[in-house]
């Protein structure tokens, strides 16, 4: 904590990793500034270093990188829902990221790393990732680090923000005649979501042939549902796989969130209703896709 | 490494035309570089936290909500705030004068987020539906008007806009 | 409406352009040289002793002016002086505190303050202050405040009421004795307020020259804070101004009593330099609002007359405050029956202190919680009873044929049309065929309802004994060039009101609209007067400008007429321009007889006294504070009304209301511009949207605030209000200035009871219904949810 700050605006990803490597506590990396802020005009949070990572080249763009999909720690949230080459391998993402609030202010301020490194359970960019098993590249010092993005958030020291720098996503295209939904149920138009469901999947001669679904909004972690909805594969859609798949689900939450989006006993129901309406209509684009 | 901290950090901003090089210290937001530095109070103070929009300021070409930017991380920028919107030669935007005439505002504490936003969803969509001015302005607070009257007053601005003498 | 006259056009405010071009000065605008900026530091705890106050280590940081504690603040100030002082109505008043010394009653309390050059420099130094607590138990809801045992929030008091006020007329217990059917609702409404955009500000200045203040402040009644201020610090009013410049929305919250107001002041004072502090968001929401519980029971015939109305009703105020907050608890008791014609009532209100950080008053000063209150439960009296809602209203309606009305509880109401208000409203949204389509959404699952309220609301208070008065003044000048300055008593919290005014003067003088110029806020310049409340700011400012007008066009008449060499009536004037009556070539400018009334007050212009000046009050003759037998009085002069329809639809499986179509037919006197009016009718829909379905400010079970900021406190957006058709249904009040009721304060409870009822009709299939506050998603699905599982239950007895 202290009072007169520094700074430093590195110019290179080595350069930011150095000054992150020689520091032993309270210092930030700040992209857009969306999520710190507010903290510091609180004063809850106070660093002592800022390292500006603005100004790394490395870190923006959206690109095709080797058969995935590399998307630019820096890419704002707009550049991001509103690029042709998102729209058509990851048409995901960009149903999920159109919905984040805040409104166009931050959706022109607001990047996918800052979001991801943020880990908050409301947030919408992560699930989706998830769902589309994304890649992370990290860089810690001077180690340069592909991992997988479930991974990396189950490791609580990641270091990620304080010692290690996020330098892109990558993620493989989706199938093109994929089935997918964003679905994020909130109280109202200014509100968080209280219950977020991302699905993919495949199908094939009217089943489901193949399935990702994470939900999120609902407990301290996002969950992975998609294992526990394997029972789904080979069925075809119908009003009781719907009312199973909302079982299930709500089944997979025990420690819901209680707070000001809802209370606990309700945001566990949530978590079923908004999957099985995700996976609703996911499966209804997808039978549209193969009927063509 | 040291050599790269500093404990203010020097930005160029060119603030509704006029060039600034400022020395700014690592935790002054953008609202309060432009309110307290350069005396531009059009842009407003209501939560601090990127919720009310009420300071919101266009950078670079894009609506930002000023508190939530740290000033020191806009190495070069271009910002317009409310008071940049008039023309040279003082004649009011097309987005100011439908907000005046239509009621758009009420205690006008919102309006540089409305009006922002506005100009900015305009130069994007010349002729939005409800749907587009509802998400257009959704990132900001209007305690007052009940909404209506600025979605009224956003459409009211597009026929100006859209209209030849504009 | 002759189109020569502005009242009654939707012209565009003349105080507008500073909004859109940034040009407005607001309170926090303002800076001078030597600025200083207080931080206050805060209880973490709702109920402590203070054990011990540290202030060296703040002093120790460098840019830090001064740092104080509550004692040493009680040395400077006096007790803050109650805006209403319970202790006045035979309540239980509190010694209220700027800084707390010993113990603190709330979340949120100051306990000290710290004064520096820099913003950021006193909130660091106030984490180096170090206070020990002892924390008490708190007391933080109406059933622990009202249990016997329960402990005084206040030391030395019996109990935790602040005050008891029974209102009974008639004979209420012949009435439910007699009745066929008697159908009992609790009504709880939650803690949510009003949360302007622009937080509240001060900025002290001292003048070294005078040794006077001169406070900056987002005040809604500058000159009654003047007095306030004074008492409090122990300077004469003359030594005290107080400016209030643009307001960015009040809602009541700008009502003085909060300690801030004077602690600021005296720092100017003990340090000689401007003192400057801005509320935070957070501490924007410690203040509290509206928290209330009803038991209500209604006493129907078997034709569905309400005979008769028993309301035994706590509200929850927090801890006692100098601000009017808890006075709103009264005005819900008294505004009881609203706009229904029973006559046997048995209502009795409690104000209860808790360990809540205390209310404020808030857009709808009680009237809302009526509303809310009597609309939900007949509502419920309507499903119980087989009724259709509007029907049940229509039989209980007030007639328009008996005003001047007596109510139950002493309350003339003026005027109004409350039936013809509702059939307004249903047409306006197109009510049987929302029916149609509500019956036809069934079929495939939608949950589609549709739901009506009415609001009565009382406004332009006064209160005997009270800063709450029904009169005003204004001082309109013309100078020498022809331009009218209108300076008023009344201040605007950003409603158009100087807009009304200057429309106002702009014909009883005869000039032109853009000649006009309205100065508010200052309590140097402007005349004396309460400033905004209740609704009042146009029926007062407007009434009083257009007597002071009146004046001044006689004597502007005289003069014309002698600079023309012809007889008073033969005069005309408008727009400016004087003409003599049949013989229009023969003209004097506005600037020409305002001139030579300035300039030749010995020769043409003797016939008046110079200058073109002239003060007047208007003071509603319908207020009367001399109680009659009963002991009743009639505190407002105006009744303004409205009825609200709302359609929504519920999502049955998630709780979620969309909400689909509103209506709203009020009748809010003559309208001076329509467009100003509809806004106010559409603001208090949002807050009434807001507040019952989002909108909520929650504590921890020691009573701390849970909701601190924004992503908590989640107010409408854009795609939260639906179209909402807006038609008058005006009935002229007989006893105010052309027949003007208030617009301001209306629509809350009203727009907040149709929501309710909305969403409760569309559930109505399901068998459940809910009048718990708010009707967010999880509490709206967890009534369905209990309403399944009880059928389930009595599906398998059976
Ligand atoms: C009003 C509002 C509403 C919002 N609503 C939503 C919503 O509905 N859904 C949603 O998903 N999000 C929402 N957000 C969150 C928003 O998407 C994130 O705050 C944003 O993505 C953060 O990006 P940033 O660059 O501004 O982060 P910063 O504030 O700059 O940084 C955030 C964190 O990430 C770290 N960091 C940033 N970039 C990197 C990097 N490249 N490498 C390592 N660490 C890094 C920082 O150290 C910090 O800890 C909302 C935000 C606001 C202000
Ligand atoms: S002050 Fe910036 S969003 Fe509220
Ligand atoms: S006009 Fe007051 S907040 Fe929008």
């Amino acid at each position: 904590m202290s009072l007169y700050p520094l700074f430093a605006r590195p110019r290179t990803v080595q350069q930011a990793a150095q000054v992150l490597e020689s520091m032993s506590s309270g210092v930030v990396v700040i992209a857009g500034g969306q999520e710190l802020m507010p903290h510091v005009n609180h004063g809850v949070l106070q660093p002592e270093v800022y390292v500006d990572i603005n100004a790394l080249a490395d870190l923006k763009g959206i690109r095709e990188d080797d058969g995935l999909v590399s998307i630019g720690a820096l890419t704002v949230h707009r550049d991001t829902f509103s690029d042709p080459l998102v729209a058509e391998k990851l048409p995901l993402l960009v149903e999920a990221m159109k919905l984040i609030g805040g409104g166009r202010q931050v959706h022109n301020r607001a990047t996918m790393g800052g979001n991801i490194v943020a880990m908050h359970p409301l947030y919408d960019v992560v699930p989706v990732l998830l769902t589309l098993e994304a890649q992370v590249e990290v860089v810690r010092g001077a180690e340069t680090r592909r991992t997988s993005l479930k991974e990396l958030m189950a490791d609580p020291r990641h270091g990620l923000g304080s010692e290690a720098i996020l330098i892109r996503v990558l993620v493989a295209p989706m199938a093109a005649d994929a089935g997918f939904a964003y679905e994020k149920l909130k109280s109202s138009g200014g509100a968080y979501g209280s219950a977020n469901a991302a699905v993919a999947l495949t199908v094939a001669d009217g089943v489901i042939a193949s399935l990702r679904l994470v939900i999120g909004a609902v407990a301290d972690r996002l969950v992975d549902a998609s294992e526990a909805l394997a029972f789904c594969i080979g069925q075809s859609w119908s009003d009781a796989l719907a009312s199973k798949v909302e079982h299930c689900c709500a089944g997979l939450i025990d420690q819901p969130l209680s707070d000001h989006q809802g209370d606990g006993e309700w945001r566990k129901a949530m978590a079923g209703v908004v999957a099985q309406r995700a996976m609703g209509r996911a499966v209804a684009r997808a039978v549209a896709q193969e009927g063509r | 490494m040291e050599d790269l901290l500093t404990q203010s950090t020097l930005v160029q901003l060119r603030v509704n035309g006029k060039l600034h090089e400022l020395e700014v210290m690592p935790f002054t937001s953008l609202l309060d570089l432009l309110r307290e530095e350069l005396h531009l109070t059009g842009t407003h103070m209501g939560c601090m936290t990127g919720h009310c929009g009420a300071c919101t300021v266009m950078v670079n070409g894009r609506i930002a909500k000023s508190c939530i930017v740290l000033a020191s991380t806009l190495e070069r920028a271009e910002i317009t705030t409310i008071e940049g919107l008039r023309t040279a030669d003082g004649k009011l935007h097309p987005v100011q004068q439908a907000f005046w005439d239509e009621a758009g505002f009420q205690c006008g504490y919102c309006a540089p987020g409305m009006l922002m936003s506005a100009v900015e969803l305009l130069k994007e969509n010349p002729n939005p539906d409800d749907a587009a001015i509802e998400s257009g302005i959704a990132g900001t607070l209007c305690r007052c008007t009940g909404y209506r009257s600025i979605v009224r007053a956003v459409k009211a601005a597009a026929v100006r806009m859209n209209s030849p003498e504009a | 409406m002759p189109a020569d006259k502005y009242v009654g056009q939707s012209v565009r405010t003349i105080e507008g352009r500073g909004p859109v071009t940034g040009t407005s000065k607001y309170t926090n605008d303002f800076a001078f040289p030597g600025q200083l900026y207080a931080f206050i530091v805060r209880s973490p705890h709702a109920s402590a002793k203070i054990k011990r106050v540290d202030l060296s280590g703040a002093l120790k940081v460098h840019g830090v002016v001064c740092a104080y504690d509550g004692a040493q603040v009680a040395e400077h100030l006096n007790p803050l002086t109650h805006y209403i002082d319970p202790g006045v109505f035979g309540g239980q008043s509190a010694e209220l505190r700027a800084v707390a010394i010993d113990e603190v009653w709330c979340y949120g309390q100051p306990v000290a303050v710290v004064v520096a050059d820099d913003r950021r420099v006193a909130r660091y130094a106030a984490s180096r202050i170090q206070i020990d607590y002892e924390p008490i138990s708190p007391v933080l809801e109406i059933e622990d405040a009202i249990a016997p045992d329960a402990r005084a929030v206040v030391p030395g008091w019996e109990n935790n009421f602040i005050m008891r006020v029974p209102f009974r007329n008639g004979d209420p217990d012949g009435a439910f004795a007699r009745a066929d059917h008697v159908v009992s609702t609790t009504v709880r409404i939650h803690r949510f307020s009003t949360q302007p955009i622009e937080t509240r500000c001060y900025n002290a200045v001292w003048e070294h020259d005078t040794e006077s203040v001169t406070l900056y402040a987002t005040a809604q009644n500058p000159h009654p804070m003047r007095y306030v201020l004074s008492q409090i610090l122990r300077m004469p009013e003359n030594k005290i101004r107080v400016i209030a410049p643009t307001i960015g929305g009040a809602f009541g919250v700008k009502m003085h009593g909060h300690p801030e107001e004077s602690l600021i002041c005296l720092m100017a004072k003990l340090t000689g330099r401007p003192v400057k502090w801005t509320e935070t968001r957070e501490e924007c929401l410690l203040v509290g609002a509206r928290e209330q519980r009803h038991d209500v029971q209604m006493a129907f015939t078997a034709d569905g007359e309400l005979i008769g109305l028993r309301d035994n009703f706590y509200a929850n105020t927090g801890a006692p405050s100098a601000c009017p907050g808890w006075g709103m608890a009264f005005l819900t008791g008294l505004t009881m029956p609203g706009p229904y014609k029973v006559r046997d009532i048995d209502v009795t209100m409690h104000a209860v202190a808790t360990n809540k950080p205390a209310w404020n008053a808030a857009r709808g000063y009680g009237k809302e919680a009526t509303a809310i209150a009597l609309e939900l439960a007949l509502d419920e009296a309507a499903r119980e009873l087989g009724f259709d809602p509007v029907e049940l209203r229509m039989k209980n309606f007030i007639q328009s044929d008996q005003f001047p009305y007596p109510s139950p509880n002493g309350l003339m109401y003026d005027s109004g049309d409350y039936g013809g208000a509702v059939q307004k409203a249903l047409a306006a949204i197109d009510y049987e065929g929302w029916r149609a389509r509500q019956a036809e959404g069934i079929r495939d699952g939608k949950y589609i309802g549709i739901g009506i309220a009415y609001e009565l609301t009382p406004e332009g208070g006064a209160l005997p004994g009270t800063m709450v008065s029904g009169y005003d003044s204004s001082s309109v000048r013309i100078g020498p060039d022809g331009s009218v300055r209108v300076l008023t008593g009344v201040t605007t919290p950003g409603t158009g009101n100087p807009t009304g005014i200057a429309q106002i003067v702009a014909d009883e003088l005869g000039v032109a609209l853009e000649t006009i110029e309205v100065t508010q806020g200052d309590t140097t310049t402007c005349p004396y007067g309460f400033g905004n409340y209740s609704g009042r700011s146009t029926i007062v400012g407007g009434g009083s400008a257009a007597l002071a007008a009146q004046e001044l066009r006689v004597k502007v008449i005289k003069v014309a007429a002698a600079l023309f060499g012809v007889e008073v009536e033969q005069v005309e004037l408008h727009r400016g321009i004087f003409s003599v009556v049949g013989d229009p070539a023969r003209t004097l400018t506005f600037k020409e007889v305002s001139y030579a009334s300035y300039t030749r007050a010995y020769d043409v212009a003797s016939c008046i006294m110079p200058p073109l000046e002239a003060t007047a009050t208007f003071k509603p003759s319908s207020i009367r504070h001399t109680p009659d037998e009963n002991g009743h009085i009639n505190p407002y002069p105006s009744y303004s009304n409205a009825a609200y329809v709302a359609v929504c639809e519920v999502d049955v499986a998630t709780g979620k209301t969309n909400l689909l179509r509103f209506a709203a037919a009020h009748d809010c006197g003559r309208v001076i511009n329509p467009v100003l009016v509809e806004g106010q009718a559409c603001g208090a829909v949002g807050f009434g949207v807001g507040g019952l379905l989002f909108e909520d400010i929650r504590f921890d079970s020691s009573g701390r605030q849970l909701t601190r900021g924004f992503m908590d406190y989640v107010m409408p957006r854009c795609e939260d209000i639906p179209e909402i058709r807006m038609v008058h249904h005006d009935s002229p009040n007989p006893d105010t200035y052309m027949g003007l009721k208030g617009a301001g304060e209306a629509g809350v409870g009203g727009s907040a009871a149709a929501v309710a009822n909305a969403i409760n009709d569309a559930l109505r299939p399901l068998g459940v219904a809910l009048n718990q506050l708010p009707f967010s998603p999880s509490r709206v699905w967890g009534v369905i949810q209990a309403g399944t599982a009880a059928k389930q239950n009595i599906g398998e007895a059976a």
